[in-house]
């Protein structure tokens, strides 16, 4: 036998009601941005050499892919990587510690905290 | 060997009863004999040349330095050598990793010497490399591909993205071809034999190993459209 006594029945004030017109605002964080950033859209997305690499594709197709006649175009490619490789590893670097580079453009997440502690928003 | 030696007495002294607690305080279970900061040694002259060019030296002088080990600061050593030697071994065996690379050494040796006794002039003779190590570099540097294609996800579908290699992955790459053009043989023809045939072909430019470095080089051209999705 099933019990529908009415002391059993769920409570009103626990059951979910449909919420009226106007919707009361509720301010539950305070309406300002925050002093810092996240480290979620730290991820660099980059293509690098790209001229340097079309040079050499039109060079290699030029000496049907032999090596020995775009010796210029390989050094010229491979210095600019070295050369990235290089920026890239000093801002990596540089970034963990959150330490600012004169002149670069793109920051980690540290680094924009270490300038947001400098400047912060009003 | 010189980095691995176990203290483990020292944990054993520490196991007496009624002293667990300084067990497991313990944050280390072992100590190295040379703690980390010890940096390997420069013994090289070139190595040590590029230091004094760069100002670099100075960094050095007040940093505790390892003992070199016996094999690296022999007048025979090379590092790629060294390093191809590594990648033939299995199982640890370097005694017989090394007596296979030697042999094949000397039958690069034999082959090249019947080369320079068969050649007429002297001009001819003077391009003979007679050296089988340089014949090693230059195989090695023949086979290192400057490209490389990475698999890049963009809406659901796989992209083979040409792309910069690194220096290290390079090298890697054109060892593991050397290698496995040699194992790609007769059962009766031994890795010795081989491998000197394919360093050989490999220091001339030609052979299996370099068409291998120009395919993938092809493949990289032929998907140049989509270099532009690359990022690092």
């Amino acid at each position: 036998m099933r019990l529908n006594l009415p002391f059993l029945a769920p409570n009103r004030k626990n059951a979910r009601r449909y919420q009226r017109e106007p919707v009361p605002f509720q301010m539950l964080l305070p309406l300002a941005l925050k002093k810092t950033v996240s480290g979620k859209g730290d991820i660099t997305k980059e293509a690098v050499c790209m001229q340097e690499m079309a040079v050499l594709f039109a060079c290699f197709k030029k000496s049907e892919f032999d090596q020995t006649q775009c010796l210029k175009e390989v050094t010229s490619f491979q210095n600019c990587y070295k050369e990235y490789s290089q920026r890239a590893k000093v801002q990596r670097e540089m970034g963990k510690k959150g330490i600012l580079v004169p002149g670069e453009n793109k920051m980690t997440h540290k680094q924009l905290n270490q300038l947001l502690k400098g400047f912060p928003a009003l | 060997m010189r980095n691995s030696l176990y203290v483990f007495h020292k944990l054993c002294v520490n196991i007496t009863p009624g002293r667990w607690p300084s067990l497991l305080l313990q944050n280390r279970l072992y100590a190295k004999y040379f703690p980390d900061f010890f940096q390997n040694p420069i013994f090289r002259k070139e190595d040590q040349a590029k230091l004094i060019e760069n100002n670099e030296l100075s960094k050095y002088t007040t940093v505790p330095v390892l003992p070199p080990s016996a094999s690296e600061t022999s007048m025979h050593f090379d590092p790629l050598v060294n390093k191809v030697i590594n990648h033939i071994m299995k199982d640890g065996n370097k005694k017989l990793a090394r007596s296979l690379l030697e042999k094949a050494f000397e039958n690069v040796k034999r082959k090249q010497i019947e080369r320079y006794h068969l050649a007429k002039t002297p001009e001819q003779k003077a391009k003979i490399e007679l050296d089988p190590k340089n014949i090693l570099h230059k195989a090695v540097e023949n086979s290192k591909p400057m490209l490389q294609l990475l698999p890049i996800k963009r809406g659901g579908i796989t992209y083979q993205v040409p792309g910069p290699i690194t220096e290290h992955r390079s090298l890697f790459l054109a060892i593991k071809w050397l290698l496995e053009a040699t194992t790609e043989k007769e059962r009766t023809v031994h890795f010795p034999e081989q491998f000197a045939w394919e360093i050989m072909d490999a220091a001339n430019n030609t052979g299996k190993v370099v068409k291998r470095k120009q395919d993938l080089h092809r493949l990289c051209e032929a998907n140049r459209a989509y270099a532009h999705y690359r990022w690092q």
